[in-house]
């Protein structure tokens, strides 16, 4: 079962360039994401000594090949384990692909996990202040942003209390509000628009849109639910076992999709 | 080598930054806050005059300099050793959204977490000078070691903890490990107890080996013993090799793991 361990790293991340003119927002160029899975953490641990450690290859993805013009809005079907959000973290630059190649224009906001990425020990306030600064902008910046944030999470007095003291539903809030404040080029979206309350909820589909209107973003959508993906998007891609399956319009991979879960 | 060189300087701004953010983290929630930076050494520090001068009633002066003078200055940079051999290995456990959260360059977090606790070493040293002078110290020549001394030790350090991070991260027994030496590398590396009177080739090479008795007494050679470096050139081109070595196996040992990091986190 042991396999090649120096698989090629071929990836071009440039999130940082300011301006850009290229067409494509996002391509993938046959990538495949495989996890290392050892037998237990001893393995894994011995591994880093030796390349000789027997491990099993478990691919998220395989040969999978998109491009994303800029502007486009793209939702991602498939079942739990079907890759897509492999996919969205190799987009983010949080995973690395084993093989193959990544290209990504523009200043990714990503809302994986909403409720995670913060910093427990610190305040809501604070913890905006952290996480512009983790994206390289000054106070100043952070400050001009910061009303917007704390206006749309509507924390109340809760924004000055650690983020501990905060209940799941709070902390989507502030994420979601961080996310879609800081002007992103590309937005990724993972399952997050089923947080809150109904109020919040139509807030955020509202921003959604919002972002979606203007024709320089490009958002990327995963979601179990047709519904909400036809209502925002214009073109659908269905996954399964880390393959592509189907790539069109969003009413065709709706009915792909729904059609696939229904077998 | 040269991508986390390039890091570092995309990144210089967030260093910075988090590094205070880091500082902040450690000291926060609790009454005293800040205070706590140096009351925990200052407790450890009585702890020892005591148990020697009083206890096993030793505690000679050195080179003309009052004990506590010498053992201040030795162990003020074992503080921030011990805080980064156990700190160090777990910084990025202690950052674990930076890592699967948001792309962030995972070599950087050792950097800031280094000087988050480097920073709360110069307030401490900025006491020792204090009680040297209060001890008959005054500046002079050697002086001019000390910031040599400071660079090599926070250099050192950071790439103990580039090395250990990763590590720990995957593996809990590499991090139980590690807590587990911090008290046995103390005793054994001439930081209570003075290495220049040692009198076992066995053990002197073992402490020439040994970067922390280096470091220990190189801030001990400023303040108390009037050495240069130069003046045990063995010591310091051993101490050079043995650095040299970590930063290539941390560079590596960062190289093989910063892609499956995020994977196992």
């Amino acid at each position: 079962m042991c396999c090649n361990a120096d698989a090629t790293h071929n990836q071009t991340l440039t999130p940082d360039t300011a301006i850009d003119t290229s067409e494509y927002a996002v391509q993938f160029r046959n990538v495949s994401k495989a996890y290392k899975l050892y037998r237990d953490d001893k393995h894994r641990f011995l591994s880093i000594f030796s390349r000789r450690i027997p491990h099993h290859l478990a691919y998220a993805n395989q040969d999978i090949s998109f491009s994303i013009k800029r502007g486009e809005a793209v939702s991602f079907f498939g079942r739990n384990g079907a890759g897509k959000s492999t996919i969205l973290k190799m987009i983010t630059g949080v995973a690395f692909p084993t093989e193959g190649e990544i290209i990504v224009n523009g200043r990714v906001s990503a809302l994986l996990e909403l409720s995670a990425g913060f910093d427990s020990h610190f305040t809501g306030r604070e913890n905006i202040y952290l996480r512009g600064r983790i994206l390289g902008m000054t106070d100043q910046e952070i400050g001009r942003l910061e009303d917007t944030i704390v206006e749309f999470a509507a924390l109340d007095e809760y924004i000055d209390q650690p983020l501990r003291t905060y209940s799941s539903g709070m902390r989507a809030r502030l994420g979601f509000a961080c996310a879609v404040s800081i002007d992103p080029e590309v937005l990724v979206i993972d399952e997050a628009l089923s947080v809150g309350d109904k109020a919040f909820q139509k807030k955020c589909s509202a921003k959604v849109r919002e972002i979606i209107a203007q024709d320089h973003v490009t958002v990327l959508f995963v979601t179990h639910s047709t519904g909400i993906a036809q209502e925002f998007c214009t073109r659908g891609i269905v996954l399964d076992k880390g393959h592509v399956l189907f790539d069109g319009p969003i009413a065709e991979a709706s009915a792909f999709y729904e059609n696939m879960l229904g077998k | 080598m040269m991508e986390i060189v390039r890091d570092h300087w995309h990144y210089r701004r967030q260093i910075f930054k988090l590094a205070n953010t880091d500082l902040a983290k450690t000291y926060r929630g609790a009454a005293l806050g800040w205070a706590w930076a140096f009351i925990k050494p200052t407790i450890t520090v009585l702890v020892f005059l005591f148990a020697f001068t009083v206890g096993f009633r030793s505690g000679q002066p050195v080179n003309g300099y009052p004990y506590y003078v010498w053992l201040i200055t030795g162990i003020v940079p074992w503080f921030y050793m011990s805080d980064m051999l156990t700190g160090g290995a777990e910084a990025i456990r202690s950052y674990p959204y930076l890592v699967t959260k948001m792309k962030f360059p995972v070599s950087t977090i050792s950097t800031f977490v280094s000087l988050s606790k480097f920073y709360v070493h110069i307030l401490l040293l900025a006491l020792t000078v204090l009680i040297y002078f209060i001890g008959g110290g005054r500046l002079d020549l050697y002086s001019l070691q000390l910031p040599l001394y400071m660079i090599l030790m926070f250099v050192f350090s950071t790439a103990w903890s580039l090395l250990a991070a990763p590590l720990s991260a995957i593996s809990k027994d590499f991090s139980s490990l590690v807590k587990s030496v911090g008290t046995p590398i103390f005793w054994l590396s001439g930081i209570m107890w003075n290495p220049d009177t040692v009198d076992n080739k066995a053990v002197e090479i073992f402490l020439i080996l040994n970067p922390f008795t280096f470091l220990t007494s190189g801030y001990r050679d400023v303040f108390v013993n009037k050495r240069w470096f130069w003046e045990d050139p063995a010591a310091s081109i051993v101490f050079l090799v043995v650095l040299a070595l970590m930063v290539a196996l941390a560079v590596r040992t960062h190289n093989r793991l910063r892609r499956e990091i995020p994977d196992v986190l």
